[in-house]
């Protein structure tokens, strides 16, 4: 597996652990005072924090097995598949403000627009790092 | 995602004529990853006429004996 791959996969578990506390803190705090939480910066710094620590120690560890390809600068190959995910993650992203936005118009709602946009960012970087897996694996470029 | 490319290429067995290169020696001679090379070798990868001309030059063949059309 090449070491981007690996980085990939790195990413997708931190984002998932960063989604599903930052998911689960904010429906716990809804559920306890009754209505959706307003977005609270302490969670989002916490979620900033779980997602770099993640990736940080990831990164260390597949550098320590793999420390030359950890080094090397991308291949041509490489770079074609993180522009083509990079440009998925775009889509994927301008999709989900498009729907946040047009949420808010019919329901004039600042905290959900916060959550939906907020989503967006990290279904879209997701999407970005599961493409460039996908390309890695199964990819004909 | 699984098709495959119209750009075949004779990579592996140059590879075992050259006294069993591995996917390796011939990835650094050329500049990219094992990676690569066994996605040109799959033709799931297209190189660049670069990295096409790096292969060619390093089996000390020409281009169209690494490389081939099929529609």
């Amino acid at each position: 597996m090449a070491f981007q791959e690996k980085s990939a996969w790195i990413m997708v578990v931190a984002l998932l652990l960063g989604g599903a506390f930052y998911l689960n803190l904010v429906s716990s705090f809804s559920a306890a005072i009754g209505t959706l939480a307003p977005p609270l910066l302490p969670t989002v710094i916490v979620y900033t924090i779980i997602l770099i620590v993640v990736a940080v120690i990831g990164h260390i560890l597949i550098g320590i097995m793999t420390p030359r390809e950890a080094n090397e600068p991308l291949d041509e190959r490489e770079r074609r598949i993180f522009s083509k995910a990079s440009s998925f993650s775009g889509y994927v992203l301008g999709l989900g403000v498009i729907v946040s936005l047009g949420h808010y118009l019919i329901l004039q709602d600042g905290d959900l627009l916060f959550y939906s946009v907020f989503a967006s960012l990290m279904i879209a970087q997701i999407a970005e790092y599961l493409c460039r897996i996908a390309l890695y694996r199964f990819g004909a470029l | 995602m699984g098709r495959r490319l119209p750009i075949t290429n004779q990579v592996r067995t140059l590879r075992e004529r050259a006294g069993g290169m591995t996917q390796a020696q011939l990835a650094d001679a050329i500049g990219v990853t094992r990676q690569t090379v066994i996605a040109i070798e799959q033709g799931r990868y297209s190189p660049s006429l670069e990295s096409a001309f790096r292969i060619a030059r390093e089996f000390g063949v020409g281009l169209e004996d690494v490389f081939g059309w099929q529609e």
